[in-house]
Order: structure tokens, then sequence, then C-alpha cells
């Protein structure tokens, strides 16, 4: 920083220099707004929720006069929530255990070994990433209706197992391609077979990667708002997401409730998140890269 | 012999994962996009009536399309923008810049379901933030951000244009990873913050800003969800987008041949502006 500032004051272009204090001036200004747009609404919202419906319409920028949290429980009332939860949960984490196991089996058939077909598996896989899911919904929910997949759980699993596939693909060969080949073949000579070397040797040293693709995987799911919507129809069967379509649509009336659930849905992955932040970032990080 | 088993048995699950969820709905897509087909209807060779009709004379679809392609220059610049400058000023390692990293993350990491949640709320007319900070200043103003036609579309791209999220984090995990001593050779120089930004950190970061533009463009293409949650594509269509002219046109209307269309049309425009991108930024790859 010091050296910085020294070096600005040497330059004998006052134009130059008004410049770049005017630069330093904006940059503040830029901080600022930034986090304003980032915690405005959020801390509006939070706040908001302790209040009543009245004081919602008759004092909106001043803190409640009573916390109340009574417009959480009307919110659990209205919508079961609770449930929703449950689904999102169910859903996020098998989505993640299909997605790694899967991967991370043809992952390392498509690192390691030369076959006629790798070439053109490995470029049909990546070709996920261009198909974008709004376009193939219809097929897609004609497709998970004909096959029995239609209003469950599993249907949802299925789907973004599926649409997490390149990005996993692509972290998982990658990592596999750090392993030393050297580890397999010993393995070979003390006997153990394919299947063996796979589960008892690669399999556990590629944990870093899973963990990485895990985190995209999970929060892919977690998140996932069209196919829940065109997939899903009765209650039971919904995700949290879709919890907040229910609250705009049938109790809209009910500001306090509104306000209390869009909480409930953002307050854990909030929580979540600056809990594992490192895994979070990292996973994030890998997955944007190798995509 | 028994190894191809072994590689057939390993990649059969995701084979059929990929062939539930994107090649045979792919198939579908592309096959009934000839056709017409609507629900209870049966299904009848169209040639590219479908095609024409949607380019040449649905009002709703050129709109989306409109809409979506000015979304995805915007999402391109201004919010990449807005991304790597971020990232610059918390390079530069204020004492701020975990707490600030994390806060701007966390538009990011919440569903964007939820987002649309928030900015619904924020920008309602009767009790929302916005216009009750407005009307501090100015005690009759009333102004229905989503469902005016005038501030529709802005108030909408105010909910994704300003969070760079993802930009940031990947500009700065990048500017991390560059060279200390090159950085110091130019302040020794007497490079001042500007030069230094502009002359050497930037053209450094060039590779990742491009996977930045790819990611936030393309993520234009999937905007449903918020759109969905505050303004259903209206008032009219001014903020109509192509996922939702699917929804539309799929799951309300029934028209299935006509959706597979568009769904058709929306792909090939993801893929064109991954192409486009790639051009750009490989282009300058070579003149360096």
């Amino acid at each position: 920083m010091n050296h910085l500032e020294q070096t600005i004051d040497e330059r004998p272009n006052r134009g130059y220099r008004a410049l770049l204090a005017l630069l330093s001036v904006l940059s503040v200004l830029f901080v600022l707004f930034i986090f304003v747009i980032s915690l405005g609404p959020l801390l509006w919202v939070f706040i908001s929720s302790f209040k009543s419906n009245t004081e919602i319409l008759s004092s909106a920028l001043t803190l409640p006069t009573k916390w109340s949290l009574k417009n959480y429980a009307m919110a659990f009332k209205l919508a079961p929530i609770a449930n929703f939860y449950g689904n999102s949960v169910i859903v996020a984490v098998s989505t993640t255990i299909l997605n790694v196991v899967a991967l991370s089996m043809s992952s390392y058939v498509l690192a390691r070994f030369a076959f006629r077909l790798r070439g053109f598996l490995k470029n049909l896989f990546g070709m996920a990433l261009l198909i974008p899911a709004a376009a193939i919904m219809q097929p897609l929910y004609l497709n998970m209706k004909t096959l029995g997949f239609y209003d469950t759980l599993l249907g949802l699993v299925v789907c973004y197992a599926a649409f997490s596939l390149p990005v996993t693909m692509y972290i998982m060969m990658s990592y596999y391609l750090t392993i030393p080949k050297e580890l397999e073949e010993a393995a070979l000579i003390d006997g153990a077979g394919f299947n063996q070397t796979f589960w008892k040797i690669i399999f556990p040293l590629a944990k870093p990667a899973m963990a990485t693709s895990g985190v995209l995987a999970f929060i892919g799911a977690w998140n996932e708002f069209q196919i829940a919507m065109i997939l899903t129809s009765s209650t039971s069967k919904r995700t949290l997401p879709i919890a907040l379509l229910y609250f705009k649509s049938q109790f809209a009336s009910d500001y306090g409730a509104m306000f209390a659930a869009t909480m409930v849905v953002v307050i854990p992955s909030i929580v979540v998140f600056i809990l594992m932040q490192k895994q979070v970032v990292s996973g994030l990080v890998a997955g944007a890269v190798k995509g | 012999m028994k190894r191809s088993v072994n590689y057939a048995l390993y990649i059969l699950p995701t084979l059929l994962l990929f062939l539930v969820v994107y090649a045979v709905p792919l198939v579908v897509l592309v096959g009934t996009s000839f056709c017409s087909w609507k629900t209870g209807g049966h299904l009848t060779f169209n040639g590219l009536g479908n095609y024409i009709q949607i380019i040449a004379h649905d009002d709703v679809f050129q709109a989306g399309l409109r809409n979506n392609v000015i979304w995805i220059l915007l999402q391109a610049t201004v919010n990449v923008a807005i991304g790597v400058i971020f990232a610059l000023v918390l390079f530069r390692k204020p004492f701020y810049w975990k707490f600030a990293r994390t806060v701007y993350m966390i538009p990011s990491i919440i569903s964007s379901a939820a987002m649309g949640m928030l900015f619904v709320c924020v920008f309602n007319p009767e009790f929302g933030m916005v216009n009750n900070i407005v009307r501090l200043f100015n005690p009759t103003f009333n102004q229905n951000w989503f469902m005016s036609y005038d501030t529709a579309f802005a108030t909408v791209t105010f909910t994704w244009l300003p969070y760079a999220g993802m930009v940031m984090l990947l500009i700065l995990t990048e500017a991390t990873s560059i060279d200390r001593s090159i950085i110091e050779a130019a302040i020794v120089d007497g490079a001042d913050r500007l030069q230094l930004n502009l002359r050497i950190i930037l053209p450094l970061l060039k590779n990742i800003i491009g996977t930045c533009v790819i990611l936030e463009s393309t993520s234009m293409l999937k905007k449903l969800d918020i759109i969905m949650l505050t303004t259903r594509g209206g008032p009219g269509s001014t903020t109509m987008n192509l996922p939702m002219f699917i929804y539309k046109t799929a799951m309300v209307e029934n028209n299935f041949g006509l959706a597979n269309t568009a769904g058709v049309l929306l792909t090939l425009l993801g893929c064109l502006t991954v192409l486009l991108i790639n051009k750009i930024f490989s282009v300058g790859k070579e003149e360096s």
C-alpha cells in the first residue's frame, strides 16, 4: 500500500493524479453499493419477518416494536414447510450420492483406459453442458412420466444427478489423472482384480475430488426450482424452493408469513455456506473452471 | 474380453442417467419440433411450419428472444465487469476483504427462487423497502415496479445483474495465484494502482475472464425461477424470456410442438453464445 501511495505522489501530471483520486473515491462508493445490495434486501426481510402485519404496512422501515416469532409459527402452519424441508434433504443427499458414485466409476474408466468408444463417450457426456434444462422441459416431463418417475422424489434425484454429470466428470477425470499409475500396477502384481483395485485403492484416494463435486451437486439439487415445479404435483413430494411459489400464489396477503417463509428457506443455506465456506468455495471454483 | 465387460459395467450407470435425462428428451425435442402436436391431438409432420410460425409471426416468442439476447449481452458485460472490479478491490486485501467476499457470495449461494422472493418483498408497492425509502422524500410516491410497463424489465434485470459473486470468486482466486514477483517488479518500476490493474493484472486474467463471460451469459438461458416468482413474463411480454415462453407454451397452453421448436432454438442460442465468446477470447490469445 505505502509503495503505491508514494509512486502516486511522484507523478508530475496533476490531471492524472486527480483521476486516481477520483477512482479511489469511486471504489469506496462501489464497495458500499455492493454491501447495500448484498445485505440490504436480506436484512430488511429478516427484520420485517418479526413484525405484525399491521406494522409491516404502517412502518416498513423501523425495527419491530416487539420481536415476535408469530410469523414463523404461521408460516409452518400455512404450508407444510417441514415436509418440504425433509424432501429437500432427501433429494439433495441422494442426488449427491448417486451422482458421485456413478461418476467416480465412469470417470475412472474414461480417464484411465484406452478403448474404442472413449473419445465418443467423453464428448457425448460433455454435450450435456450445452443443453439447457429449460429447452428439454416438455420431452423430459414426458419421459419421466412414461418411466413412472412423475411426482416422485426418485424422479427429481435422477434428473439432478444427470444435471451435475458433466461437471463431476471433468473434476473426477482430472483428479484421476494425478494418481500415479504405479499404484494400480502394484495392486495388479499383488493379484487384485479390476473391481478390487478400484474400490479398495482408487475410490478411497479420490475423496477430495468427490467432496468438491459432491458440494456442487448438493447445492444444485438444493436450489433447483424449474424441474421440481414441473415434475411434482402433490404437496408431499415438493421441495423447498417450491414452497416459495406456494406462498406467493396462495398466501400473498399474509405478508408476515411470506417474509418468515422466505427466511426459513434462506437461512440454512447461509449458515451452511458460512460454516463450510472453504469446501464450498473450492468446489465452486473447480466446477466453474473445469465445466 | 473380461476388461471390456468391466468398462461397460462401470460406465453403465452414467450412460443410463445421460440417456434418460438428456439423450432421449433431446431426440424427442428435435423430432417433434417439426411436428404439430397439441394436447389430445395427434402428432402430424409439419416441416418447418413451427419454425416459420414462431420466428415470423409469434410476437411473444420474438419478445422473449429479444429480451434473452439483451440479458445475455448485459450479463456478459456489466455483470462480469462488476465482479472483476470488486475482485480487484478485494485483491488489495483491504481489512474487510474476507467479510466482503462472504457477503457478496450469499446472493449467489441461496436459491434464485429465494432471491426472487426477496425482491418481490423489497419492491412491493405497498410495504416494500424501496417505495418506503422513496416516500421519506416524496410521500405520495407509488410505483409498482414489477407490474408496470416502464419499470418491469429494469426491475427484473436488477434481481441478477449486480450479483456477480461467482465472477468475483473466480477472478480473486486466479489473481491470488499470480506470481507475486511480477507485481512487485511493476511496483518497483513505479506503476500506480491503475496501471498495475490495467496493464499487469487484467491481461494475466484474460482466460478466466473468458470463462466468467461464458458462465454468466449461459446462466441467462435458464432463468425461469425468478421470472416465475416475480412477473411471469409480464406485463404484456416485457419480461418474457425463452424458458418462460417454453414453460407457458408447453405446460399452460399445451402446445408441445411449438414449445419444442422454441427449445431447439434456445439450445442453438446457447451453442452460438458459447462459440462466439470462445472465438472472441481466443482471437486475442493468438495476438499476444
